[in-house]
C-alpha cells in the first residue's frame, strides 16, 4: 500500500484545504466531528501566544481550562522537574468564562475548537455548559473532574462514580447535544469511567496528571504539591486507556506523557481514538511528533483510523 | 518549542560554574532576554525540561551562557561532549530612556546578563558603573573568572546576609546619584534594590520555567497592574520587570 502522496498534501496544503486532508491517512472521526490528525493539545498546555507553529498539526484546538469567574492562580513555585517529568501545581489561573469567550478567535488554528471547563460546584458545571451550548464556534466541551467540588467537603468531582454521574448527568442535559468529554484521573479510572459514559458523555479523556510531591531535602520542606506529567506517567496512562477501552463504547481520548509519533501510536492501539500532547509539546515542537506519527503509518501500512483498538492479540 | 542545534565553539569550568559559548546567526538577542537550553543528547527526555539561562554575552555573531552546575539538567549541559539546543532569543530585556549614568548591580552567580547589558550600554554611549557582590560561598577560580571578566566592575565580597555590612548597598546607599538601577541577583538582593532604591529600577527576575512560550503559567511573577495584584509571566511579560510593580521577589528562582 502507497499513500505517499497523502502525507505531502497534508504537510504541504493542510490549513487550505481541509477536505483533502481528511481523506488522509492522518484523519480520525471524534464523536462525529471530523480530525485532519489525532492531536490535540491537553488543556493548559497550548497558549493563543504560541499557535504560530501549530497549524495544520493538531486537528483540533483545545485552550486552557476555564472557570465561571477569573481565577488568580497558585503561588510559586508551580513547577518542578521530576524524573522524565514535571509536577505543576498552576491552580487554573484564567481570566473567566465571559472574558474567555470575548477572545475567543484567537484560539482560531483552522480546526475545530473545544473547550475545557471547571467549576467549583455541579450547579456552576451546568451553568457554564448552558452558556456554552449557543456557541457555535466551540464544536465540544471537555468536563475537567480533577477540580474539588466545594459543596462536597474538597473532594474532587472525579471522586468517584457517584460524584461523576451527578456533575455529568447535569452537564449532558445542560449541552443538549453538544458533544461533551469527560475528562478524568487515574484514580478509579475504570469505575468512573462506566459512571461517565452511563451518564451521558459522548467521549473520555484519559488521564489527568498524577497527585505528586516534590520534597526540597536541604529546607526540609514541601517544594511542591501538585501533579505529575510528562513521559513518566505513559505507562499509568496507557494502562487506563486499555482498561477502559474494555467496559465503555464511547471514544477515548489518550493523554498522558506523549513526546513522540511512537506514543501516539502507542496510545490509539490500546484504545483511542485521539491523542492529546500536552508537556510533551514543551520539549519536542508537536510538528515532529505528528510527522514521526505519519511516519510510522506509512511504516505499518495503515490509517490512523484504524488503529484504535488495535492491538494483536494481547 | 522549537530549538535550534548549535555549534559549541567553548566550554569553561570554575569551579561550581560553567561558561558556554555557541555561534548564533538568527534573530538578534537583546540584553536581558533569555534561552531555552537543553543537552542534545537526551534520547529519553531526562531530565526533561528545558533549561531557562539568562545571556551572559552577545557580539551579534557568538552567544554565551554563565551557570552553576547544580543538578543533573545543567550538568549534561556542562559535559564536555554534549551538543546542545537553544531557543530563540525569549521575553523581555531591560529597557532605557537614555538617561544616565546607570548602575548595573549583580549578586552572587546571577550576575550573567549584565557583561551582554553593559556591551550594549557602551554601543548606545550610555555612562555606567558595574557593582557585583561576590559571595563567600563563591569559589575562587569564579571569583577570579569574575574579576577578569567585568575588569571595570566594583566588586564587593559579601556573607549575602541581610545584615552584611559589605553590600552593594553599603557602598551606593539609595541609588540616588544614579539614574536607573538594573539589578541582577539572588531573590534576597532583588528585594533589597526594590526596597531603597529611590531611583526606577529594572529587576531581572529568575523563575522555574516549563514551556517558555506562555501556554503553562508556571513562571507566575505577582505584580501590581491597575491597583490589583495578579500572577504574570515571567516567560512572556519578563523576565526584566520594572521594581515598582513587583509586588515581591520570590524565592523560587534562586
Amino acid at each position: 500500500m502507497s499513500f505517499g502522496w497523502a502525507y505531502y498534501g497534508l504537510f504541504t496544503m493542510a490549513s487550505e484545504h481541509l477536505e483533502f486532508v481528511e481523506s488522509s491517512a492522518l484523519a480520525v472521526e471524534l464523536c462525529g466531528i471530523p480530525l485532519a490528525t489525532p492531536l490535540i493539545p491537553a488543556a493548559g498546555t497550548l497558549a493563543r501566544e504560541a499557535l504560530e507553529d501549530v497549524r495544520g498539526v493538531y486537528g483540533a484546538m483545545l485552550p486552557k481550562t476555564v472557570t465561571p469567574a477569573p481565577r488568580s492562580g497558585n503561588p510559586p513555585p508551580r513547577v518542578a522537574e521530576a524524573a522524565s517529568g514535571m509536577v505543576n501545581s498552576i491552580g487554573l489561573q484564567n481570566p473567566g468564562l465571559e472574558r474567555f469567550l470575548e477572545d475567543l478567535e484567537h484560539y482560531d488554528i483552522g480546526a475545530p475548537l473545544f473547550v475545557s471547563v471547571a467549576a467549583d460546584t455541579v450547579g456552576e458545571f451546568a451553568a457554564m455548559c448552558e452558556r456554552l451550548v449557543g456557541e457555535e464556534r466551540v464544536a465540544a466541551v471537555e468536563l475537567n473532574l480533577s477540580c474539588p467540588n466545594v459543596e462536597h467537603g474538597g473532594l474532587q468531582f472525579c471522586a468517584g462514580p457517584s460524584a461523576v454521574r451527578e456533575v455529568v448527568s447535569v452537564c449532558r442535559g445542560a449541552l443538549a447535544g453538544k458533544p461533551m468529554f469527560v475528562k478524568l484521573t487515574s484514580e478509579r479510572v475504570v469505575a468512573n469511567a462506566v459512571a461517565a459514559e452511563e451518564a451521558g458523555a459522548h467521549a473520555l479523556t484519559l488521564i489527568n496528571t498524577v497527585p505528586a510531591l516534590v520534597v526540597d531535602a536541604r529546607a526540609r520542606g514541601v517544594f511542591l504539591r501538585g501533579g505529575l506529567s510528562g513521559p513518566a506517567i505513559k505507562p499509568v496512562a496507557l494502562r487506563a486507556v486499555y482498561e477502559v477501552s474494555k467496559v465503555v463504547e464511547v471514544p477515548l481520548i489518550g493523554v498522558g506523557g506523549v513526546a513522540g509519533g511512537t506514543d501516539v501510536a502507542e496510545f490509539m492501539l490500546a484504545g483511542a481514538t485521539a491523542v492529546q500532547v500536552g508537556s510533551g509539546s514543551f520539549v519536542r515542537e508537536p510538528q515532529v511528533v505528528l510527522e514521526e506519527f505519519a511516519a510510522y503509518l506509512r511504516e505499518q501500512g495503515v490509517f490512523a483510523r484504524d488503529l484504535t483498538g488495535a492491538l494483536a492479540g494481547y | 518549542m522549537k530549538l535550534h542545534e548549535v555549534k559549541v565553539l567553548g566550554r569553561e569550568r570554575f569551579g561550581d560554574h560553567a561558561l558556554l559559548r555557541y555561534r548564533w546567526s538568527g534573530v538578534a538577542h537583546e540584553p536581558g532576554q533569555f534561552v531555552m537550553v537543553r543537552a542534545l543528547s537526551s534520547p529519553t527526555l531526562d531530565p526533561f525540561l528545558s533549561r531557562p539561562l539568562f545571556v551572559h554575552d552577545y557580539d551579534g555573531e557568538v552567544v554565551s551562557l554563565l551557570f552553576e552546575v547544580r543538578g543533573r539538567g545543567t550538568a549534561r549541559l556542562a559535559r564536555e561532549d554534549a551538543g546542545l539546543l537553544v531557543s530563540t532569543p525569549l521575553g523581555r530585556g531591560f529597557v532605557f530612556d537614555g538617561k544616565e549614568p546607570v548602575a548595573l548591580v549583580g549578586g552572587g552567580v546571577w550576575v550573567s546578563p549584565l557583561k551582554f547589558l553593559s556591551r550594549a550600554l557602551n554601543t548606545s554611549g550610555i555612562a555606567h558603573d558595574i557593582y557585583l557582590e561576590v559571595p563567600a560561598t563563591a569559589s575562587t577560580a569564579y571569583a577570579d573568572w569574575l574579576s577578569k571578566s567585568y575588569p571595570h566592575a566594583v566588586l564587593i565580597p559579601t556573607d549575602g546576609s541581610l545584615n552584611s555590612p559589605k553590600t552593594v548597598l553599603s557602598h551606593l546607599g539609595d541609588f540616588s546619584r544614579y539614574a536607573a538601577i538594573c539589578a541582577s541577583g539572588p531573590s534576597e538582593m532583588l528585594a533589597r534594590v526594590k526596597e531603597v532604591s529611590t531611583v526606577p529600577a529594572q529587576l531581572a527576575l529568575r523563575e522555574r520555567m516549563a514551556c517558555a512560550n506562555g501556554s503553562c503559567y508556571g513562571c507566575a511573577v505577582p505584580l501590581w497592574r491597575e491597583g490589583a495584584r495578579i500572577y504574570t509571566r515571567a516567560c512572556i511579560e519578563g523576565p526584566v520587570f520594572g521594581a515598582e510593580e513587583v509586588v515581591d521577589v520570590q524565592k523560587s528562582g534562586d
